[in-house]
């Protein structure tokens, strides 16, 4: 893992000391709050509907066992001892106190952790795939570069207020597990002819109430080179990009009004000056931040474990656990490990103080000390000896942490909603426990097979509904919540926008129409088809007809 | 009825008759006329100013048994916490204080 050097270390602490003295001075009356409204938001303190909200960073979602166990700690020393992962593989507080938050800052750069770019008009916190570094199906571990865009991107005054919020995404393996085509800036790691590393660059994806899938603007663009083709992007759009309407305002607007190509040739004329300039970073300092990353020491092991099979054998949610649970490592005898924070009488990724210590203690025991956040809302062991498999089962059991639905139905991506949420429309929480709950039975879910249900309170999608292979939406009308099915939606290298299906359905409605629309795809399925096949073969009409009947 | 956030706590309190700041939606004061509600507004204001307070918001409320509620569902989990934690929200501590 990335360890901080001493510019790292002393950027944080003087942001810490900065914001400690902003918030003393507005208690004192000395900065009103339109003043220092941009300042917490810049230190990830948003409002919410009951108290103030806290974002904290996890760059590229990576974890060490140490800071996890700080995040337990805040959660229970600052607040009412749970938090909460998100879509953006960030964790956010609830219930923090203004007048405590510098505490909680300096207790987080103790473990080198922030909240900075986790909110604001600036390059948010980059995002990668969660197995990175660790996947079979992997070129090469993505984070180090992400690391180098996070050194690049924190601070960087050029983009401290682009006209609108800036995410990039990247992945390290042909299969996206990072939604690169669904961000403003999606890098798809590749190597060439030669061997050496470089990146697909896609622009101009976002979600939000004009879903887009972003485009490729650059076939190859070789990782010496990448920092001054992303600035040329940023410097394209941060000149360019609408200011006058907060809607029109993110990249995926101007790309579109543009053209790709135009958008393309902008950049490649930009990229004359900012190549030129001293800002790409030798290959020295690239190896030095690869050297953070050198896989673990795993011992190659045999796959196929008697243990472990003979359980899965007499034990069909064991045997489903390590089905759905387990993702392909580089080195035989290993998987990833995802362990699921939707258990079907819970709240889509949370996770309380005890459960974070317990998943650092499993990290330092059985993981080389990483964990992981997905955009998914899980957390994953990356490096798990498949012979301990067993033994890790049985203490996440323990822990409520068992759950065998990754990837299945019930895996949902649901937002905070109505229940936390001042933007909200509608809350997610509860109707996604009542599918879970009606979706309960083990063996009706694997039957079911992969099918990714994502939600979110309104428009603003961090629900990722637009990507769901069923989403959902939640509107109010009229004052009443309501939410709207999606159809055919994908987050990953097939990326597609998921189609409304028609009228949204009262809260007491939308599992049985969820029920319905599965009951569709079970009838109509091939061998072996999954969900999503399903839909983009049969189209959205068997499943509207189902829904509202016949035209 | 005003509901607002404490600015230090972030603890979402209503407007009483005392022109105190409550934790509690039915301490609320409630009004229908335009020159009392424009007090109230005067009062909230002030409180703005002072750093008290902050995301201070008129809203509409309903009376049960004399007992005043936000009418929309948003005020109504603002008054009592998220419907998802009830072991955690308002209800168990009305009191909390962020
Ligand atoms: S999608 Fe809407 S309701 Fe959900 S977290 Fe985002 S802003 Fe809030």
């Amino acid at each position: 893992m990335y360890a901080y050097d001493t510019y790292d270390r002393a950027i944080i602490n003087a942001r810490v000391d900065e914001f400690r003295d902003q918030v003393n001075r507005r208690i004192k009356g000395e900065l009103s709050e339109e003043e220092f409204r941009p300042m917490r938001l810049q230190n990830g303190l948003y409002l919410q509907l009951h108290a103030y909200m806290l974002r904290v960073a996890v760059p590229y979602g990576t974890l060490s066992g140490e800071q996890m166990n700080r995040l337990a700690h805040i959660a229970r020393r600052y607040d009412k001892g749970y938090g909460h992962f998100t879509t953006r593989q960030n964790i956010q507080y609830n219930w923090p106190k203004l007048v405590e938050t510098p505490d909680i800052l300096a207790e987080l750069a103790e473990v080198e952790m922030h909240a900075v770019q986790t909110s604001g008009n600036c390059i948010r916190n980059v995002t990668t795939d969660h197995f990175a570094g660790a996947a079979r199906d992997e070129i090469a571990d993505p984070r180090p570069i992400a690391e180098l865009i996070r050194q690049w991107s924190t601070f960087h005054p050029e983009f401290a207020f682009l006209p609108r919020k800036f995410k990039i995404a990247i992945t390290g393996a042909p299969n996206d597990r990072a939604a690169v085509k669904w961000h403003d800036i999606g890098l798809i790691l590749k190597k060439d002819g030669a061997g050496k590393i470089g990146f697909e660059v896609i622009v101009g994806g976002g979600m939000g109430r004009t879903p887009v899938i972003g485009k490729t603007i650059r076939d190859f663009i070789p990782e010496t080179d990448l920092i001054s083709y992303l600035e040329a992007i940023l410097r394209v759009y941060n000149e360019q990009g609408r200011r006058d309407n907060k809607y029109k305002a993110r990249i995926k607007i101007l790309v579109e009004a543009l053209g790709a190509d135009v958008f393309a040739d902008l950049v490649e004329q930009e990229w004359q000056n900012t190549k030129n300039n001293p800002i790409d970073v030798p290959q020295a300092e690239i190896d030095r931040i690869y050297t953070f990353f050198t896989p673990p020491p795993l011992e190659v092991l045999e796959d196929v474990v008697a243990v472990v099979d003979e359980k899965a054998a007499s034990d069909f949610v064991f045997a489903s656990w390590v089905a759905n649970n387990t993702h392909a490592h580089k080195v035989p005898g290993h998987v990833s490990l995802t362990i699921s924070l939707k258990p079907h009488d819970g709240i889509a990724g949370d996770a309380t103080a005890q459960q974070m210590d317990v998943v650092a203690d499993l990290a330092r025991d059985y993981s080389h000390n990483e964990v992981r956040v997905s955009h998914e809302q899980n957390l994953i062991l990356p490096h798990v000896a498949k012979h301990q498999l067993l033994e890790i089962y049985q203490k996440l059991e323990l822990a409520g942490l068992a759950t065998a639905n990754a990837g299945l139905l019930t895996d949902m991506i649901v937002c905070p909603g109505l229940d936390y949420c001042a933007l909200a429309n509608a809350r997610s929480i509860p109707i996604g426990q009542a599918i879970a709950k009606r979706f309960d039975d083990m063996k009706r879910l694997q039957d079911i097979g992969p099918l990714k249900l994502k939600m979110s309170g309104c428009i603003n999608s961090c629900g990722h509904h637009h990507a769901g292979h069923i989403g959902i939406l939640g509107v109010d009308r009229r004052g009443v919540e309501n939410y709207q099915i999606l159809l055919g939606g994908s987050g990953e290298e097939d990326a597609s926008k998921a189609q409304l299906l028609g009228p949204g359905f009262d809260a007491d409605e939308i599992v049985d129409a969820v029920e319905t629309v599965v009951a569709v795809y079970l009838g109509e399925r091939r061998e072996a088809e999954t969900f999503l096949s399903a839909v983009r073969r049969l189209g959205v009409a068997p499943f509207k007809e189902a829904l509202y009947g016949a035209a | 009825m005003i509901i607002a956030n404490r600015l230090d706590t972030g603890r979402v309190v209503f407007l009483g008759a005392d022109n105190q700041w409550h934790t509690q939606a039915d301490k609320a004061i409630t009004a229908t006329d335009e020159t009392v509600l424009e007090d109230l507004w005067a009062k909230a204001q002030a409180d703005l100013d002072a750093n008290i307070i902050i995301d201070a918001q008129l809203i509409a409320a309903e009376k049960n048994d004399h007992v005043a509620m936000p009418s929309h569902i948003k005020h109504i989990i603002q008054a009592q916490g998220p419907t998802v934690r009830t072991d955690l929200g308002y209800q168990v501590s009305p009191d909390w204080e962020g």
